[in-house]
């Protein structure tokens, strides 16, 4: 079974949304209801000036600190490592919106439950990529399995030494970030 | 496959995404909120078809569930999207169901009050109408103005037939110095780069990062990928510095300065490319000795950058070169935005030379073209040609020469409609009451109109105000005409098609010509079909109309390969001293010019006002639609960007509201407090300020640049030198 992960190089990402907005009418979100969030990060004074666009979404931790909280148990991972949120389960109390130290969860007020990025897994299982991946105008995001060595995504993090964000919380996210 | 645990990857495998299969939704998220809740797994089904979302008209796979609209893919072999969508092609999928659209033929009866009329009445009161003022005040007084231009030739016949030369486009207000000055200097209007395979890329004035082209931005990403050096010359650090190597912080209306003073340094230190200057140009010793006076310290003096970035900046794209290359420009500094933009575009061509990029790999090309079939004349007889020049003196030798027919001059409308020159327009799809210059003006020259019809599918701002509002099925409701604008680097034709029915009682843009022609006289030359007509664009190229619609979009090969340079201009070489433009005595080499006006530098409320475009927004056309206004809400683009120092001088801190006044207009927005511009300008994002009251999601929002640009003619191309506007800013 692969592990899936993604790979994010910033310094291409011109914040142009097309990944929210296809993730929206992928899962069939309305518009006020996203799974990703760019983040514009402006640092130094001119003339070294730099700005920055992160993208940023689930990121699938290993030890997820949203699965330990959840008082009903309806957070789980998939086989290939996705964590999912089981509608049935889920009572919508947000702890794990709380818990979440990303902040990439989001309410559905018409459930009355917690959703968020689950990596396409029903586009991914049917051999293609997440929405997120496939629009993206410079091909900011690299998807794929984290197990094995020599796909895109491994040589690309081996390459680049990216790094998932904030590591020193032990999450062990599956996204990692190439920043510079 | 690996077992584990007892699970097959096969049991977790929900369906096929290959066209038209069946596809089961997720099953523990909500299903589309805008599809009907489905108790049965609906039928999804794929219809290849183009884009609306701006003049690109990218080709994508929208897919359907049962019978709505449900998400959409870029078409992989598109040239001018391979594979992607943008924000705006993704969310505009939602428009079709949106609750404000046209639901049939309106007539206003009153300030914004409508009534819904049949088509046949319509026709027959637009028929007459229009007949009463063609014979009254001659065919001259009629005028057509669209964006996008699609549909051009269908516009252009129904105008031919009525016997009026008078269709306008959009140009004026976007991308027209960019043509003329590309046309006069290779012959060719719109080059395209080879940006995967280059190793220095240059942007001036240019930002495709927002003003989306996919392709360009796949190739320079690739590009940057293999290490080409990416190099951004903008007023503000764009989208695309984001992406770049180097951010050139530049005065804005100066871009002109440093590509001369480029061009000194190429020539003085000889690092140009001899071989390709001596064989393919004209004109070289005279533009050496004219850009002799461009030093860099003169440069630095009038651009703010300093020498030694211009030098380096020379120096680094020589030593590139054939495989360096100067973005082409669109609506920025070469578009239409400043008195010079003509001269800059002509400078960058000429520096583009003397890089020797032409044809090269790596470098600028000429992208193949498709010759599209015409309708078989015997059969559907064409109308009779119109001559002469447009009713605002575009092609017209004392007036605007260079200009041309079928573009014009769209901000020339309002004016020419109060001197009582036009009196009856058909507007599609354009809205210039919000894209024009100076919108009081505007709205009084439309109002002077006699008659004034619309085709839009929302009341628009200029809806609001027309006599007539044909509504147009929306494009995902619609068939239209054969399309060739994809090719990139091979030959490629493409096809806009229904992807459901009809929501409402609309039609599309074919139909409703060849069925309001008869009423206006000219039924003879709209007697074919939609199908016929197509048939006929296609026959030339051995590719049938079913075998179109099955695919969407067709390769058709001849692809582009490096080669010997051709240029199409007088003397066949690409003209440093232009040749048309001596003959009209114009000036034919770049020469420094002057912006038209300057901000107080001693005056700490005045300021420069530039504009752009966002990724997510394409002007006016999509700031209506939710999914794209909410990008706006959430990450507060909205505001006006301002340098630090200069907001402390006005005690402006981030998020302050600022009021900002012209010589025409007066507005209020928040600002941004950022390093990322010069000091000299103030940066509005393009696009809002909606003030027709009918489009209820963008109403209110943002102010627009246009609200603050006095109505200017550049002497040479008339366009609106939308730049040259200087605000007074002070804290609200």
């Amino acid at each position: 079974m692969p592990r899936y992960g993604i790979a994010i190089d910033t310094t291409k990402c011109i914040g142009c949304h097309s990944c929210r907005v296809a993730c929206q009418n992928q899962q069939g979100l309305e518009y006020n209801q996203s799974f990703n969030w760019i983040k514009e990060k402006e640092r130094g004074k001119f003339p070294s000036f730099a700005k920055e666009f992160v993208p940023l979404q689930c990121n699938q931790c290993e030890n997820a600190p949203c699965q330990r909280v959840c008082p009903t148990g309806a957070i789980y991972t998939s086989p290939e490592g996705v964590v999912l949120v089981h509608k049935e389960r889920c009572v919508g109390c947000k702890y794990c919106i709380e818990a979440c130290p990303y902040k990439v969860r989001t309410v559905d007020h018409h459930e009355g439950i917690v959703v968020k990025c689950w990596f396409c897994i029903d586009l991914v299982r049917a051999g293609g990529e997440p929405a997120c991946v496939t629009t993206c105008p410079t091909q900011v995001r690299i998807f794929g399995d984290l197990d094995d060595p020599g796909s895109r995504i491994s040589r690309f993090i081996a390459t680049h030494r990216a790094e998932p964000l904030r590591p020193d919380l032990g999450t062990r996210p599956r996204i990692f970030y190439k920043r510079s | 496959m690996k077992k584990k645990r007892g699970i097959s990857r096969r049991k977790f495998l929900i369906g096929s995404a290959a066209g038209g299969a069946t596809l089961l939704a997720g099953s523990y998220l909500r299903p589309n909120s805008w599809a009907a809740k489905p108790k049965a797994p609906e039928a999804v089904k794929l219809t290849p078809t183009l884009c609306d979302g701006c003049g690109n008209w990218c080709a994508i796979n929208v897919y359907t569930k049962g019978d709505r609209v449900w998400k959409a893919e870029g078409n992989l072999i598109a040239g001018n999207n391979v594979g992607r969508i943008c924000a705006k092609g993704h969310a505009l999928l939602h428009e079709a169901y949106n609750p404000d659209r046209i639901k049939s033929p309106l007539k206003r009866v009153g300030p914004n009050k409508f009534e819904p009329i049949s088509w046949e009445q319509a026709f027959k009161e637009i028929g007459e109408k229009t007949r009463q003022i063609s014979e009254k005040h001659g065919p001259e007084s009629l005028f057509w103005l669209h964006y996008p231009e699609g549909n051009a030739a269908l516009a252009q016949r129904f105008m031919t037939a009525l016997g009026s030369p008078n269709v306008f486009s959009h140009g004026s207000t976007c991308f027209l110095p960019r043509n003329i000055g590309w046309w006069l200097t290779t012959g060719s209007s719109k080059p395209e780069h080879d940006f995967e395979n280059t190793r220095f890329m240059l942007f001036i004035g240019r930002n495709p990062a927002a003003g989306l082209q996919l392709r360009q931005l796949k190739d320079m990403a690739a590009g940057r990928d293999r290490g080409a050096r990416m190099v951004v010359v903008d007023p503000r650090f764009s989208e695309a510095a984001s992406m770049g190597h180097q951010w050139i912080r530049i005065r804005p209306g100066t871009d002109l300065a440093l590509m001369l003073a480029i061009a000194h340094v190429m020539i003085k230190e000889g690092t140009y490319q001899k071989d390709f200057v001596e064989k393919y140009t004209q004109g070289f010793e005279e533009f050496a000795s004219q850009v002799e006076q461009y030093t860099p310290e003169w440069a630095e003096e009038k651009t703010s950058i300093p020498r030694d970035t211009i030098v380096n900046l020379a120096r680094e794209m020589a030593a590139a070169a054939p495989r360096a290359v100067i973005h082409r420009g669109y609506h920025g500094a070469m578009g239409t935005q400043y008195k010079n933009s003509l001269q800059l575009v002509r400078a960058v061509a000429c520096v583009n030379g003397l890089l020797g990029n032409f044809n090269q790999l790596g470098g600028l090309f000429e992208p193949p073209k498709v010759k599209l079939g015409s309708l078989d004349k015997e059969r559907f007889p064409a109308p009779p040609k119109v001559d002469g020049p447009m009713v605002d003196g575009s092609t017209d030798p004392e007036r605007y020469p260079l200009t041309p027919k079928g573009h014009g001059l769209t901000h020339a409308i309002p004016e020419l409609a109060i001197e009582g020159k036009l009196k009856a327009g058909f507007v599609y799809h354009n809205n210039p009451l919000r894209t024009n210059p100076n919108p009081a003006r505007v709205i009084e020259g439309y109002k002077k109109l006699e008659l004034l019809v619309s085709f839009d599918y929302v009341l628009s701002e200029t809806a609001s105000v027309a006599h007539y509002i044909l509504p147009e099925s929306y494009y995902l409701e619609r068939d239209d005409v054969v399309h060739s604008n994809h090719c990139y680097k091979s030959k490629q034709v493409a096809i806009r098609q229904a992807v459901i029915k009809p929501l409402y009682d609309t039609k599309p843009l074919f139909h409703i010509l060849r069925e309001m022609a008869p009423h206006l006289g000219i039924g003879k030359y709209f007697t074919c079909t939609l199908d016929e007509y197509n048939e006929a664009l296609l026959a030339p190229l051995g590719v049938t109309l079913e075998r179109l619609k099955k695919e969407g979009l067709i390769d058709l090969g001849g692809e582009w390969k490096p080669g010997e340079p051709k240029f199409s201009t007088p003397s066949e070489k690409l003209e440093f001293v232009s040749s048309t433009l001596r003959d009209l005595n114009l000036p034919a080499m770049p020469a420094w010019e002057e912006p038209l006006v300057v901000p107080n530098r001693t005056d700490p409320h005045s300021f420069r006002l530039i504009h752009g475009k966002q990724a997510h927004q394409t002007h006016a056309r999509t700031v209506n639609q939710s999914y794209l206004k909410e990008i706006t809400l959430v990450n507060d683009l909205g505001r006006v960007w301002i340098h630090p120092d200069r907001a402390k001088a006005l005690n402006v801190r981030d998020g302050d509201c600022m009021t900002i006044s012209s010589s025409v207009g007066k507005g209020r927005a928040r600002a941004r407090v950022t390093d990322g511009i010069h000091p000299e300008c103030v940066f509005l994002p393009s696009g809002y300020g909606v003030f027709s009251r009918n489009l209820k999601t963008g109403f209110g929002y943002g102010i627009s640049y246009n609200d603050f640009l006095p109505t200017y003619f550049e002497p040479v191309l008339g366009h609106t030198m939308s730049g040259e506007i200087i605000v007074r800013i002070e804290k609200t």
